[in-house]
Order: C-alpha cells, then sequence, then structure tokens
C-alpha cells in the first residue's frame, strides 16, 4: 500500500540528497553560534570519554602512595584521593557507570512514553483513561525517596540495572507531553487528510505523527540523560547504595563524608572534579538542546 | 459550591488510594529485604531468653506486625495499625514511637523549606516580570540565562559549592547542624542566633534552587498575559501604565500560585540531599539514617508522611486553582 505514496516511496538519490540537505543545516545552525559548536563538542568528549576512557587505564589506576590528598599538580591534574589515586583518572573512569546508566534510561523513558503517551492519545477513550491515572500516579509518587527505599532490596550492581530502574521509574512525564502533543495532532488536516485516505494507523501514527514529534522527543531524551545522570550520582552521593563501581556520586561521597571536604581544604580538589565533569556535562546538553531546537523547527531559522 | 466539593470528593478518594499504594510497596519491601530483619529480630529475643509469645509481640511492637502468621495477616496488621496511626517503634531512638520521631523531623523540614521558598518566590516573581518587559535588552537576557542555569543544575550540586565556598574556603558558616551545642535551647538569643546562622546554608540552597523556576516561569506568563487583547485594550483607552502594569501582575502570578502550592509538597522529599550535606535533622535526613541503621518501620512511616505531603499539596493546588479561577468555579472545562 505504502508503495504507492509519493511521499513515502522516494527513490533512493533524492532520499540521499534529503539526508545530505540535512546534515548540512545541522552544520549551518552548528557554525552559526559558536556556543553550539562547544555544547556539541562537550557531548561528543563525554561520549568518547564513557566509551574509551577506562582502556587508557587497562592495569590499575595511577597511584602515589606518598601523596594522600596531594594539591592539583601537573602529574595529578585534580589532586589525589585518600589513597593517592589520582583523581581525574577516577573522573574518567567513573564516566563510563554514569554515561551508560543516562544512556539506558533514557532509551527505556522515551520508548515506554511515546509508546504509552501515543496509545492513550490516539486511541482516547476508555484506554486513555486508564493509563493517564496510571501516569499521574506514578507522578505523584516522590522519584527519590521511592528509589532510596527501593535501595534496601536491590542494589543496582550494575549500570544497565541502575538505567533499567530510573527508566521504569521516569517515563511519566513524557507520556503526559506526548500524549496531549499527539491529541492536538491528530486534528490536524494532515493527519485527518491521511485518514481521510484510508491509510492504516500505523502508517498514521508511524510516517505522519512521529516525524512531526520527533524533534519533541529528541529533546526530551535528551533531558532524560542529565535527569537520569543527576539522580544516580545523587544516589550514590547519599552512600545508601554499596560501593561497587567506580562512579562519580562514590567520589562526592567519600569527599564529603569521608574526607570532609566540607571542614578542610585538602579534600576540596576531590570533591569539584566530579561536580565540574556534572556542570560541564549539563552545559554541554543545555547547548545541544538549544541547537536542536533550531534544527528541527524551521521557524526559528534564519537564512 | 458544589463543584469544589465534588472536585475535593475525587481528590481525597484518589489520595487515599495512593496512601494504599505506598504503604503496599512499603510492606512489600520490608517483607522482602534481604537477610529478613523481622525473622532476625525475632530469633535474637528468644536467644535472649524471651518466650516465643512476648517476643512475638516485642517483634510486633517493632514492625507493626507479627513476625509469624499468613502474608495477608501480616498485610492486614500493618494496615490497620496506619489507619490507627500507629507506626511501630524506631530502632534508632529504642522506645520511641515512630509518630513522634517523624514530627520531631519534620519541624526541621518545613520551616527551613518553607523561608526558602518564600524568599525565592518573591525575588523570583520580581525578577521574571522585570526580565519579561525587558526580553529585548541585556539585563532580561542575563537574568532568563541564569535561571536557566540555576534551574537545571541538581540541589546537590549547589549545595555542595555553596558548601564548599562558605564552610571551607571562606569559613564564615557553620558546616551542619541545627545549633551549636554550648547553648541551651529555648528561647534566648544566642540560640536563635545559632538557629539562624546553621540554618542559612540549607535555607539558602532552597532559595537558589528553586529560584530559576521562578524567573522562568513567571517570565513566560507575564510574555503570555501582554500579548492578551484586554491589555491591548487598556493601553488603547489611555490607560495609566501603572493600572496596566498591576492588571498584568495580577493575570500573570495565577498560574504561579499552583506551582508554589505543589512545589512546597515536592519539596519535603527533596530535602533529601540538602539535610544529608549539612546534616539537617530533618525528614529526608530521617529516611536515609532509617535506611543505613535497618530501621524499617521509620522508613515505611518517613516514606509514606513524604507522599502524603505531596498529595496534600496537590489537593491544595488544585482547590487553589478553582478558588482564583472563576472559570473552573463555574464548572467550565479549562484546558491547562
Amino acid at each position: 500500500m505504502s508503495d504507492m505514496n509519493p511521499a513515502v516511496a522516494l527513490p533512493g538519490n533524492t532520499r540521499a540528497t534529503l539526508r545530505r540537505n540535512f546534515w548540512r543545516g545541522v552544520w549551518r545552525v552548528l557554525k552559526r553560534k559558536p556556543s553550539r559548536m562547544a555544547g556539541a563538542i562537550i557531548v561528543l568528549a563525554f561520549a568518547f570519554m564513557g566509551v574509551f576512557g577506562p582502556m587508557f587505564y587497562p592495569d590499575q589506576l595511577p597511584r602515589d602512595d606518598n601523596a594522600l590528598y596531594a594539591p592539583p599538580s601537573w602529574a595529578h591534574p585534580f589532586g589525589t584521593d585518600f589513597e593517592g589515586t589520582d583523581v581525574l583518572a577516577l573522573v574518567i573512569t567513573g564516566s563510563q557507570y554514569v554515561l551508560l546508566t543516562g544512556l539506558v534510561t533514557a532509551v527505556i523513558t522515551i520508548v515506554l512514553g511515546t509508546g504509552i503517551g501515543l496509545f492513550a492519545g490516539f486511541r482516547r477513550g476508555r484506554w486513555d483513561s486508564v493509563l493517564m491515572r496510571i501516569t499521574d500516579m506514578k507522578l505523584t509518587i516522590p522519584g527519590l525517596p521511592l528509589l532510596l527505599v527501593l535501595s534496601t532490596i536491590w542494589k543496582f550492581s550494575s549500570a544497565w540495572e541502575m538505567g533499567l530502574v530510573l527508566g521504569l521509574l521516569g517515563w511519566g512525564g513524557v507520556a503526559r507531553a506526548v500524549r496531549s502533543q499527539t491529541l492536538s495532532l491528530r486534528e490536524r488536516g494532515f493527519i485527518e487528510a491521511a485518514r481521510g485516505l484510508g491509510l492504516s494507523t500505523t502508517h498514521i501514527i508511524g510516517r505522519e505523527l512521529l516525524p512531526s514529534m520527533a524533534p519533541f522527543i529528541a529533546m526530551n531524551m535528551l533531558i532524560a540523560v542529565t535527569g537520569a545522570v543527576y539522580a544516580q550520582v545523587g544516589l550514590f552521593f547519599l552512600g545508601v547504595l554499596p560501593f561497587e563501581a567506580n562512579n562519580w556520586g562514590v567520589m562526592l561521597n567519600l569527599a564529603v563524608f569521608g574526607g570532609g571536604a566540607l571542614t578542610t581544604t585538602a579534600a576540596l580538589p576531590y570533591l569539584l572534579a566530579p561536580l565540574l565533569a556534572i556542570l560541564l556535562l549539563t552545559l554541554g546538553i543545555v547547548l545541544v538542546v538549544d541547537a536542536m531546537d533550531e534544527i528541527f523547527n524551521p521557524r526559528l531559522r534564519e537564512e | 459550591m458544589t463543584v469544589i466539593a465534588r472536585r475535593l470528593a475525587g481528590h481525597l478518594a484518589r489520595g487515599l488510594v495512593m496512601v494504599l499504594v505506598v504503604t503496599t510497596i512499603s510492606f512489600v519491601i520490608i517483607r522482602n529485604i534481604p537477610g529478613d530483619p523481622i525473622a532476625a529480630r525475632y530469633e535474637k529475643l528468644i536467644e535472649q531468653g524471651m518466650s516465643p509469645d512476648q517476643a512475638e509481640r516485642a517483634t510486633a511492637v517493632l514492625y507493626g506486625f507479627m513476625p509469624k502468621g499468613t502474608l495477608w495477616q501480616q498485610y492486614v496488621d500493618y494496615m490497620t495499625g496506619l489507619f490507627t496511626l500507629d507506626l511501630g517503634e524506631s530502632l534508632m531512638t529504642p522506645g520511641a514511637q515512630v509518630t513522634d520521631v517523624l514530627f520531631e523531623a519534620t519541624k526541621w523540614t518545613v520551616l527551613p523549606v518553607l523561608v526558602g521558598t518564600l524568599l525565592s518566590f518573591l525575588i523570583g516573581v520580581m525578577m521574571g516580570v522585570y526580565a519579561a518587559i525587558k526580553r529585548s535588552g541585556k539585563l532580561g537576557d542575563v537574568l532568563a540565562v541564569s535561571g536557566s542555569l540555576l534551574h537545571g543544575i541538581p540541589q546537590y550540586v549547589l549545595a555542595l559549592l555553596l558548601g564548599a565556598l562558605f564552610t571551607t574556603l571562606i569559613p564564615i558558616l557553620p558546616s551542619g547542624g541545627t545549633a551549636d551545642i554550648m547553648f541551651e535551647p529555648g528561647f534566648n538569643l544566642d540560640y536563635i542566633g545559632s538557629l539562624i546562622e546553621h540554618a542559612t546554608l540549607p535555607v539558602l540552597t532552597y532559595a537558589l534552587a528553586s529560584y530559576g523556576g521562578w524567573i522562568l516561569a513567571m517570565k513566560s506568563s507575564v510574555v503570555t498575559v501582554l500579548g492578551d487583547d484586554f491589555i491591548l485594550a487598556a493601553e488603547l483607552r489611555g490607560m495609566k501604565r501603572g493600572i496596566i502594569f498591576r492588571y498584568i501582575a495580577r493575570n500573570a502570578i495565577l498560574p504561579l500560585f499552583t506551582i508554589l502550592a505543589l512545589s512546597l509538597g515536592l519539596l519535603f522529599g527533596g530535602a533529601i540531599f540538602i539535610e544529608r550535606i549539612f546534616n539537617y535533622p530533618g525528614l529526608g535526613l530521617m529516611l536515609i539514617d532509617s535506611i543505613t541503621n535497618r530501621d524499617f518501620a521509620l522508613m515505611g512511616g518517613a516514606f509514606l508522611l513524604i507522599t502524603v505531603a505531596i498529595i496534600i499539596a496537590n489537593i491544595v493546588a488544585d482547590m487553589l486553582y478553582t478558588v482564583i479561577d472563576p472559570r473552573v468555579r463555574s464548572g467550565e472545562e479549562v484546558a491547562r
């Protein structure tokens, strides 16, 4: 059926051209404001660090038993921790857990949120009210206290588990937003036209509804990454989870409650390094979201 | 009035369901904790020479249900205890009722949260109006950007940065606790001064963390109202700018009151990081301490209280909306 639709069955080369134009557009948007370029570079650098970071330290982290809580120096740009381990190495190797969790959470949040929101908004009626009741309930239960309570029976030892739990707890907001978008989009002319043409529901959802929501969903995904990073670093920082993995939150906990970074200056670099990493990641993602806003929203584009 | 009553009834019913859900979660978790603390406690009491009957009762006092018996029986016991406000006894402070421990802690959460939130609400709303009016200028830009940055930074990062700045680098503020122990608690200047000194950092963090949100919300609200027809009409009639400004402010602040009510509820749970960092003995710190000390009766109670705060805030927010917005009052559906 869909082969008969000219908008769907573009000949191969036309599609390739469209794609090239898209990337050219991305490049233009990035080039116009240097801050966005910086954002993209920051995000890419973090991704690189998460994937390849641990490979720089294959055997053991650089450690200096004679320099506990050493101040920043050339050998240790962010000083050392309580047993003389290089703080920068800790941040780099710790990024894998943090970023992988963020990614897993974001994917689950988006898939569940979009799926449930689309279904509720498109079907309406009884399914809609049942699903939205559940969503409202989920949104009412406070997330962080629930995670803390859950931590008594679940130790979140791997990044995958942590991402799974955060994702399962986090889809409520996206579901609500996608539902309201669906409700307004389905009354628009182009959807009505598609329905009038007798196109299948899968076609309408996959080819008409989803593409118009894609930018919104993509931005939510990036925001979900930051949310997941904050949540898990916070959980480890509070110290209710066993310190199995190397993680920024564990560093913060040891710096504040072990090293007394809030009373003596010695452990201060140890505290500030993971904080700086979180702030940089936030900054990068905020700047990229700003750029995406313009890439996907033609009205904001100044030619 | 009937509309309001009907809405309130619906809210209360839903709130009750939520309480049931949350307590069931607590019950299931307490039952499934590895190492079964309930059975362990029971065995230990038997070992100490208690008779099985006594040991059973002593354990029930702690956890709100008997260590032996069917799951369903335990669940019913736990729930009936709950509805008579009997949450068992706290393990951390032997002999103290969980409810008493919780109310003592609530005091330390509510006061700083209230002061911090109201402070940031007042300042944030004023700055938001300013940012909206000057939105094409440099200063408006700076306000909006600083707002989004503060809004984006997680609370604990802000708390740690402020803590590092004011207790380590420039040590002018105490790093934790509620007051110096050398002062006699009571109504004397030394003690109150010490209280204020210790509350400064928590309050400042609450205020700064929520301030960004207020600026952004008020700015967008004012911008929306500025585009409304009645403002244009007022301008065309040649009304004084001061009066027009009052029109704008009154209409723009309406939706913010609902957010204010909601955020007060959320802050009960959100205070966890700040209380942990500044060692402030509120509800959040209580929740963490109960988990690390395996005091599960207290944990269930704290979790319940935090959720109830949010439910009540939701109801208040909706009622507030009903009272201020005449369209809702008359039963008209309003797209929100």
